[in-house]
């Protein structure tokens, strides 16, 4: 066994000083590229943000105090409604068969295609005079006036959550499905042999396994459904009458009055409810990391 | 080394040389800012000033046309980038932007340039360009007035008497008026089984047309906003009564289903494109453009022969232009106008050359054919453009109707005496007192309070 061959101590601290510099080297343009793309925007944004009377303008108006409960309600209706049709359809869609895939490629297309041309199409078929469901009541039934999807109050918030749902259900259902493929098919096998139901497989095999996937992707929906502006914008404008607005809708109301004071006020109010949402979301994995 | 020294001081005379040479060719400029045209004959008359003022001055115009939208949103940016144009003329400059700038001295005073050729405006077009500077404490002419618009009645007749109806048949007064379009006319299509609206109502939040139109209704009633000192007079009580009234009367269209349900959501173009599509018997509108696209249409050559056919028959038979009704108590509607304006800006980097500029634009033979050259969709600023045959030779029969609007007289925007009426306006409160009442169902003395209440918090 040949003796240890002894490192003289400064060589050892220059080998450090040089991984150290190397590092920092390599490091540098992360570190100037977060702060360019990221710290500097951000604290811009917080700095045109720090007028206090855009806050007490943003209070005062009638409409804020409604975005927000509109906001709420999108958020939680939303949220809600999707991840529970996506978990029932991810059930139906991890079956096996080919006729199953051929459905499942047709269900992801609302997601696959740009957002714009597809949810204007839903506006012109939901407008209460040309659109096509109305025409047909019209033809087929002879109403003259059909539901305003898009002029009553609730049918137009109604419908840009429908829209909303079409649009991002997909996504979640994948997500939900790649989830329900980890799952070990032996477990079913024997809670099978034991003569658990369909209902009890579910309770006691599908769902401990997916709720982490589960809890994890409804916050992070949460944080996009929180700046979906699309559905909400191109469906109604944030009619009728500004009675449907959304946080995420109303900055672009301001700016486009020529207020752009209110406007960042209107989306900095919004960090109350993202930044809880964000700390969690990191929180869970950084968990599911360890 | 002696041939290297001769080359260099060859080249730095040949610089300098170059530098003087390129100074004393550099010309100078004027950078002019102005909304595109609808209409060709717009763009062509602009274009022919300014290489007539080119000609003239040896100044160069560095002229850029922009969309009506982007026009306003590229002069807001430029201002707080401290680098505007010398001249903007934007045509939504008056509705959004003029008396607020001005008011924060952000508008160079025009008044030598107005001064000497005051006596050639209508004087009520003149007015609105008289605005407040918070900075000098007092009023002067902070901007030019190059054209103007107002609200118009546009029906289609030949649907009128599909319906059954006359012209004749269309009575003057204010509430039997609309009872007539909306209960006969649409009762009367309606009955043929055609799903036919009978008015085209804006309703729309984001549509200026709504608040253009809301005013009118505001007027007919009588409810003063202001006074002439910018002071809010809605507050009192006959102001107040007059605007429920006011509300109660456009709601009223609505929900007697009068106006199509996406009237709601409409934006400036969809009563337009509601009439054209004849889904609407009748529209109000701020200018004829509705009428003049049909105009447009019977001379554009990418059309068809049949299509220009047609058009000249929608032009000259189909179509009507019309005043509004009387007023509910029996008097003349007053006409509600706006007028658009050209602005130097207070840091433009070359203002005389600007007020020059605007001066030679608004001469009489330079400004008349820009302004004739929207085919009837801005009315003259002036008093001869008012009086030229374009106007008065009873052959259009849409322009006629325009001019005697107008020589009825005119009345301004509450936004003249009040700047932050502007921003009443964009936010729309009177759409959204109306809007309360037909969506939210509540009580209109309830929505004219929370009016009042806003527009106190914007502009009291």
């Amino acid at each position: 066994m040949a003796a240890p061959v002894a490192v003289p101590s400064d060589a050892v601290s220059g080998h450090t000083r040089d991984r150290a510099l190397w590092g920092t080297i390599m490091l540098a343009p992360y570190v100037l590229v977060f702060a360019v793309m990221v710290v500097y925007p951000v604290a811009y944004g917080l700095w045109l943000g720090l007028n206090w009377n855009s806050y007490r303008a943003l209070f005062a108006d009638p409409i804020f105090i409604r975005t927000v409960i509109n906001t709420i309600l999108f958020l939680f209706i939303a949220v809600n409604l999707k991840f529970l049709i996506a978990l029932w359809l991810s059930g139906f869609f991890v079956a096996q068969r080919a006729w199953v895939r051929i459905v499942l490629v047709i269900f992801i297309l609302p997601w696959a295609v740009p957002s714009i041309p597809t949810i204007l199409s839903f506006r012109v078929m939901l407008n209460p005079e040309n659109g096509m469901i109305n025409q047909q009541l019209f033809h087929l039934f002879g109403i003259v006036e059909g539901p305003g999807w898009l002029t009553d109050p609730t049918l137009a918030f109604a419908s840009s959550i429908m829209v909303h749902i079409w649009k991002s259900l997909p996504f979640w259902t994948l997500i939900l499905i790649t989830g329900r493929f980890a799952i070990a098919q032996d477990l079913y096998e024997a809670a099978s042999v034991d003569g658990a139901n369909k209902w009890q497989q579910f309770k006691f095999i599908t769902w401990p396994s997916l709720a982490t996937l589960y809890v994890t992707s409804t916050m992070l929906s949460m944080i996009w459904t929180l700046g979906d502006f699309n559905s909400v914008y191109l469906l109604t404008g944030g009619g009728p009458g500004d009675l449907n607005h959304v946080l995420s809708t109303l900055g672009i109301r301001y700016m486009r009055n020529n207020n752009l004071d209110l406007g960042i006020a209107s989306i900095i109010v919004a960090m109350p409810l993202i930044l809880p949402m964000v700390y969690f979301m990191v929180k869970r994995l950084s968990k599911g990391a360890e | 080394m002696k041939s290297v020294r001769y080359l260099v001081t060859g080249a730095a005379f040949a610089a300098i040389a170059a530098g003087w040479s390129g100074a004393a060719f550099a010309q100078e400029t004027v950078t002019v800012w102005f909304t595109k045209g609808f209409y060709k004959g717009e763009d062509d008359a602009l274009l022919a000033v300014v290489d007539k003022f080119q000609k003239a001055t040896g100044v160069k115009v560095d002229l850029s046309l922009y969309a009506t939208e982007d026009c306003v949103t590229k002069s807001v940016g430029a201002i707080e980038a401290g680098t505007p144009p010398d001249v903007g003329f934007c045509t939504t400059y008056d509705f959004r932007t003029t008396g607020k700038w001005a008011f924060e001295g952000k508008l160079e005073d025009v008044t030598d340039v107005i001064e000497p050729m005051k006596a050639e405006f209508q004087p009520q077009a003149l007015a609105t360009t008289f605005l407040m500077n918070s900075k000098v404490g007092k009023k002067s002419y902070y901007a030019f007035p190059v054209e103007q618009q107002m609200m118009h009645i546009t029906y289609w007749k030949d649907m009128l008497e599909e319906a059954g109806f006359k012209e004749s048949d269309i009575p003057k007064g204010w509430n039997g008026y609309w009872d007539f379009w909306c209960d006969k006319v649409q009762g009367s299509l309606r009955a043929k089984g055609k799903r036919i609206y009978g008015v085209g109502h804006p309703m729309g939040i984001a549509a200026s047309d709504t608040f253009y139109s809301f005013l009118t209704f505001a007027n007919a009633y009588g409810a003063q906003v202001v006074d002439e000192n910018g002071k809010i007079v809605l507050d009192q009580p006959k102001n107040k009564a007059a605007m429920i009234e006011a509300v109660k009367s456009y709601a009223n269209i609505f929900q007697r289903g009068c106006t199509p349900p996406s009237s709601v959501n409409w934006l400036d173009p969809d009563n337009n494109v509601a009439f054209h599509n004849r889904t609407t018997v009748l529209t109000h509108n701020a200018t004829i453009s509705i009428a003049a696209k049909h105009l447009d249409d019977m001379n554009n050559p990418a059309l068809t022969a049949e299509q220009r056919a047609q058009a000249k028959k929608n032009y000259e038979d189909n179509i009507r232009t019309a005043e509004f009704p009387l007023k509910p108590d029996g008097g003349v509607m007053p006409n509600l106008a706006a007028v658009k304006t050209a602005v130097i800006f207070a840091d433009a980097k070359n203002k005389k050359r600007a007020k020059e500029f605007m001066a030679f634009m608004l001469k009489d033979e330079n400004l008349r054919p820009f302004v004739e050259g929207s085919v009837g969709r801005w009315f003259p600023t002036t008093i001869e453009g008012a009086k030229s045959p374009f106007w008065t030779d009873g052959k259009d029969p849409h322009r006629a109707i325009v001019h005697k609007q107008y020589t009825d007289g005119t009345v301004p925007f509450q936004f003249v005496y009040n700047y932050n009426f502007t921003t009443v306006n964009a936010e729309n409160v009177w759409a959204k007192a109306v809007n309360r009442v037909v969506q939210d169902k509540i009580a209109p003395d309830v929505a004219v309070d929370e009016m009042i209440a806003r527009i106190k918090q914007i502009a009291g």
